[in-house]
């Protein structure tokens, strides 16, 4: 289909409606970025989003405005640092004077010296505070990322274009590995009870193409509970695809298989 | 992080939705507190709309401003207006929020067991006044056409179906809800265009 045909279909790919050959054939025309389907399917995309007023009118809590800042003010707060504090600079020495100034200034003395004890010993606890903040802020990103991670994960799996596959173990004992194709969000990993690997060892995801070599998508390994959950881009045309394939390759992967297929999926 | 310095809004002076976004790239929350006084009805509606629950909905609502807060890159002016991104933002999140139900409830094997309340709306005319002439377009071509085809077009747009989907559900030929959907969307694309 060219252009022309194509474009009383923009509206329908954005509103998630178009299937099969019509869907297949806009997708071909995107993924090479046609310099007339891809801004058409970019205005198409805003003119569907102004069904959005077609709703009846509704009105949220009060509490979630403030939910809403409570929680962007926690998410700066995570990477956010605390500045140091300078030290303070000792008390300089003062020339001759009389013994009531001697006194005053020996009583200075004991306090500034008293003072500058307790801010250093401060500024060690500050130091502290900060080792144990920076800890909780990379637990935090982790955990952030993880969530992140999920989520992404769960738009690939539900987007209505993504391809659901059962990659099947060579190994019987082993369990099946899930994956979702979707032409433009990525390709989404996810297994359960995965047995733990050795740490030279990784397992690598390649896009096996109907001509010439599989392509590396992706090196991973289970987590510490078996599980595995990602998404990783596709950067070939899905119908060129053959097939998924999972190898056990070296830690840090291979540019080609070393070894045999232990999981696979049909695509085309 | 060290905040930026922010200057205050001019008097009187509205800011642009891109200049709220710029802002809010700067770490500034009240551009965020006045984006959502701007948005967050409309987009309440819109998610409230699909998912159907009210706190649901609020939690939908509160995830999407806190991605706008944390990847406010990600919105390019130079690609379109603020307002539709955040619309289809919205939608998305909404219709994945539906379709995990959905699982959920399939694969309790008791799709009926829960029913969700439809959140009381105050139906309000006058409140028209008060939308934009887009809006007002989007309305009244919506209420222009047959019921068929609407109902076709809000099964597509709030509850995420396919064309062979939507025809299974309205008990429709294939042929027939492409046509209805097809002709309704180009409907609205020269409507809007009018419009601008």
């Amino acid at each position: 289909m060219n252009c022309e045909q194509l474009a009383p279909l923009y509206e329908e790919y954005a509103l998630g409606v178009l299937e099969g050959e019509e869907r297949a054939e806009l997708e071909a025309h995107l993924s090479r970025a046609c310099v007339n389907c891809a801004p058409g399917v970019t205005r198409a995309r805003l003119t569907v989003a102004q069904l959005a007023h077609a709703v009846p009118d509704a009105q949220p809590s009060e509490a979630l405005r403030a939910k809403i800042m409570t929680a962007a003010k926690a998410s700066d707060d995570a990477s956010r640092t605390v500045a140091p504090i300078a030290k303070p600079k000792p008390a300089a020495p003062r020339p001759m004077f009389p013994a009531w100034a001697w006194a005053a200034a020996a009583a200075l003395a004991l306090i500034t010296g008293y003072t500058i004890r307790q801010m250093s010993n401060q500024t060690a606890q500050l130091a502290e505070l900060r080792k144990e903040m920076k800890i909780a802020t990379a637990q935090n990103q982790a955990l952030q990322s993880q969530v992140e991670m999920i989520h992404m994960v769960s738009s690939v799996m539900l987007s209505p274009d993504s391809m659901p596959l059962k990659l099947m173990p060579k190994d019987k004992n082993m369990p099946m590995v899930h994956a979702y194709l979707h032409p433009h969000m990525g390709v989404a990993i996810t297994a359960d009870q995965m047995p733990a690997m050795p740490s030279a060892r990784t397992l690598q995801l390649w896009f096996v193409p109907k001509a010439g070599k599989p392509m590396s998508v992706a090196i991973f390994r289970p987590d510490t509970t078996g599980q595995i959950a990602l998404v990783a881009p596709v950067n070939m045309a899905v119908n060129e695809i053959a097939a998924l394939a999972v190898t056990e390759e070296p830690a840090g992967g291979s540019p080609q298989p070393t070894s045999a297929i232990a999981w696979m999926a049909q695509v085309n | 992080m060290l905040l930026a310095v922010v200057q205050p809004w001019p008097e009187g002076k509205q800011p642009t939705d891109s200049a709220l976004m710029e802002r809010i790239l700067q770490r500034d929350s009240t551009a965020l507190e006045t984006l959502y006084d701007r948005y967050g009805r409309p987009v309440y509606s819109l998610v409230l709309r699909i998912a159907q629950h009210p706190s649901s909905a609020e939690e939908i609502v509160q995830d999407v401003f806190l991605q706008v807060w944390r990847r406010a890159d990600r919105f390019q002016a130079a690609r379109g207006p603020l307002e539709p991104w955040l619309f289809t933002m919205a939608r998305n999140r909404a219709l994945d929020h539906l379709r995990l139900k959905r699982e959920k409830q399939r694969r309790r094997e008791d799709p009926d067991s829960e029913i969700f309340p439809i959140a009381v709306v105050h139906p309000d005319p006058e409140g028209e006044i008060d939308r934009s002439r887009r809006a007002e377009k989007v309305r009244a071509l919506m209420r222009s056409l047959p019921e068929a085809q609407r109902r076709a077009i809000e099964l597509a747009f709030f509850e995420g179906m396919s064309h062979s989907e939507i025809a299974a559900s309205m008990g429709e030929a294939l042929g027939t809800v492409k046509s209805w959907i097809r002709g309704g969307l180009l409907k609205l694309r020269k409507s809007l265009g009018e419009a601008t």
